[in-house]
């Protein structure tokens, strides 16, 4: 494991940290290095995360994670209790059966359910902001690190920062400056972000090691191919190629400072994984090409149009007997909604920009899975507690 | 940002969001205060995480730096208990905000507590 910080210092010279970089590389598959508790060592990690630049910035972050989850949990409990008070108050019962837009001008305007969105959004806002200030201010450090790495191995990295990216992916998904594309720093801050949701199981990608760990191999148990798209920061990815050492691993996104940053952390894990900025449904790769192709929770973030053609090019690039596992939120047999549960739905469209999140919910894409040829299963494995269940299969005579 | 015109970008043009323009409240102001009693939290924490630190040292080193601060790396066992001071510290510190307020009173109205 690298120690990116250490090795690279402040305004390192890349040439310099190239080859302290390349002669470190190829002892670098081992785990993690971790500090040992009460030692007086570098800042270094928690897992697989390094650690913040500074301990204040670290526990501010901290501090923010805490309450978003009191905010999620004593505070959202108040306002779904009020939410009720309300219904009872128009003669409604608790699992009245209201629309979106009927349940969010019942709700919106009350204190105690206002005070939690705000709350909540507010609480998001500091977040990102503390780390857009700590990358932004540093970004000399920061980019020296992701220069240094551009070009390492073992797995390739490739970027298209000027290929006509279509306006979807452009939003500031979870309000996230910059969205996935518009900031260098777009995979540094998912990064330490995503703590705040995760709440502790982001240290050493635990998520997605487990989805790996469950993902269902072809009939044939041939895997001599695996693409993730929309991977994001490459965690999935990376665990896929754990979990398939001999395996072509890929991961595509289109956020070039997501991909970028995957490979800065593939680079210091060792790990050889190729990245690349490539749309979904434009993936460049051949007929046939992957025994497995899977995506972590990336469907809520993309366009009907853009879906629809994402299950097009799966059909086209998954093997005949491959899989095609695309995880996210469940959309059968999912819990009726509450008035309060639309309304959440409804902010956190609104003014956490989950841009397509309503859509993705009436997208159908199961029915677009198997339209487009793949046998589905909705039965298992579940890869993920409480999310959806979508093991396709490419028939072998397609 | 980086003066740097020259290195390598991976960024390219987004969409711009508009939650920074949201009002909740009934007031932006009242809006403001929110997060900067969030804010104000997170720096209270940050001072508290510093002292527990610094404690431990003097107890077990007998001195403290900046940056045996900054480098200490806490247990397993201090982890756990920092963390469930700071989430009493938020119960206690905001809990109020998740009071019923079923029965509150807009500003002026007369008081009519029989």
């Amino acid at each position: 494991m690298l120690d990116r910080r250490t090795l690279m210092g402040v305004s390192a010279a890349v040439t310099s940290a190239l080859g302290v970089l390349t002669g470190r590389a190829a002892h670098a598959k081992s785990e993690p290095k971790v500090n040992p508790a009460g030692t007086l060592a570098p800042r270094g990690r928690f897992g697989r995360m390094e650690r913040l630049a500074n301990l204040d910035l670290e526990s501010r972050q901290d501090f923010l994670m805490s309450f978003r989850t009191w905010a999620n949990s004593d505070l959202s409990r108040a306002a779904l209790s009020r939410s009720e008070v309300i219904l009872a108050g128009k003669g409604l019962k608790k699992d009245a059966d209201l629309t979106q837009p009927e349940a969010v001008a019942l709700l919106e305007n009350d204190p105690l359910i206002a005070t939690s969105t705000r709350a909540w959004l507010s609480c998001q806002q500091l977040s990102w902001n503390g780390l857009k200030e700590e990358f932004e201010n540093n970004s000399d450090k920061y980019l020296s690190e992701l220069e240094a790495a551009d070009k390492m191995g073992p797995g390739t990295l490739e970027l298209n920062p000027s290929y006509p990216w279509p306006d979807y992916v452009k939003h500031e998904i979870h309000i996230q400056p910059g969205g996935y594309v518009g900031n260098e720093f777009a995979g540094h801050m998912y990064h330490y972000g995503t703590n705040g949701f995760y709440t502790g199981r982001n240290h050493n990608d635990e998520l997605h090691v487990g989805v790996a760990n469950a993902m269902p191999l072809p009939k044939d148990g041939k895997v001599l191919r695996i693409l993730d798209v929309g991977t994001g920061i490459g965690q999935l990815a990376m665990a896929l190629k754990e979990r398939f050492p001999n395996a072509e691993v890929w991961g595509i996104d289109a956020g070039g400072p997501m991909v970028r940053y995957a490979h800065l952390r593939a680079v210091e894990r060792g790990l050889d994984v190729n990245f690349a900025q490539r749309l979904g449904e434009d993936t460049k790769f051949p007929d046939n090409y992957f025994d497995i192709v899977t995506s972590y929770i990336m469907f809520h973030e993309v366009s009907p149009e853009g879906t629809k053609a994402h299950v097009k090019e799966a059909m086209r690039i998954v093997r005949p007997g491959g899989i095609y596992y695309p995880l996210d939120f469940k959309l059968t047999g999912a819990p009726k909604r509450t008035a309060y549960g639309h309304y959440r739905s409804w902010w956190d469209h609104r003014w956490n920009n989950e841009v397509w999140t309503i859509k993705f919910r009436q997208n159908g894409l199961p029915d677009l899975i198997r339209q487009a040829g793949f046998e589905l299963n909705e039965k298992e494995p579940e890869l993920l507690k409480g999310f959806g269940i979508l093991n396709a299969t490419k028939p072998a005579q397609a | 940002m980086a003066d740097d015109k020259n290195r390598p970008k991976a960024a390219s043009d987004f969409i711009k969001g508009d939650t920074d323009a949201a009002v909740f409240l009934g007031n932006p102001h009242i809006d403001n205060l929110m997060s900067i009693v969030i804010a104000i939290g997170a720096e209270i924490w940050a001072d508290r995480q510093r002292s527990r630190i610094i404690e431990h040292l003097l107890d077990t080193k007998g001195k403290v730096t900046t940056k045996m601060i900054e480098q200490f790396v806490p247990s397993e066992e201090q982890k756990a208990a920092w963390a469930a001071e700071r989430d009493t510290m938020t119960k206690r510190v905001y809990g109020v905000l998740a009071r019923d307020t079923s029965a509150g009173r807009p500003f002026g109205e007369p008081f009519n507590n029989k």
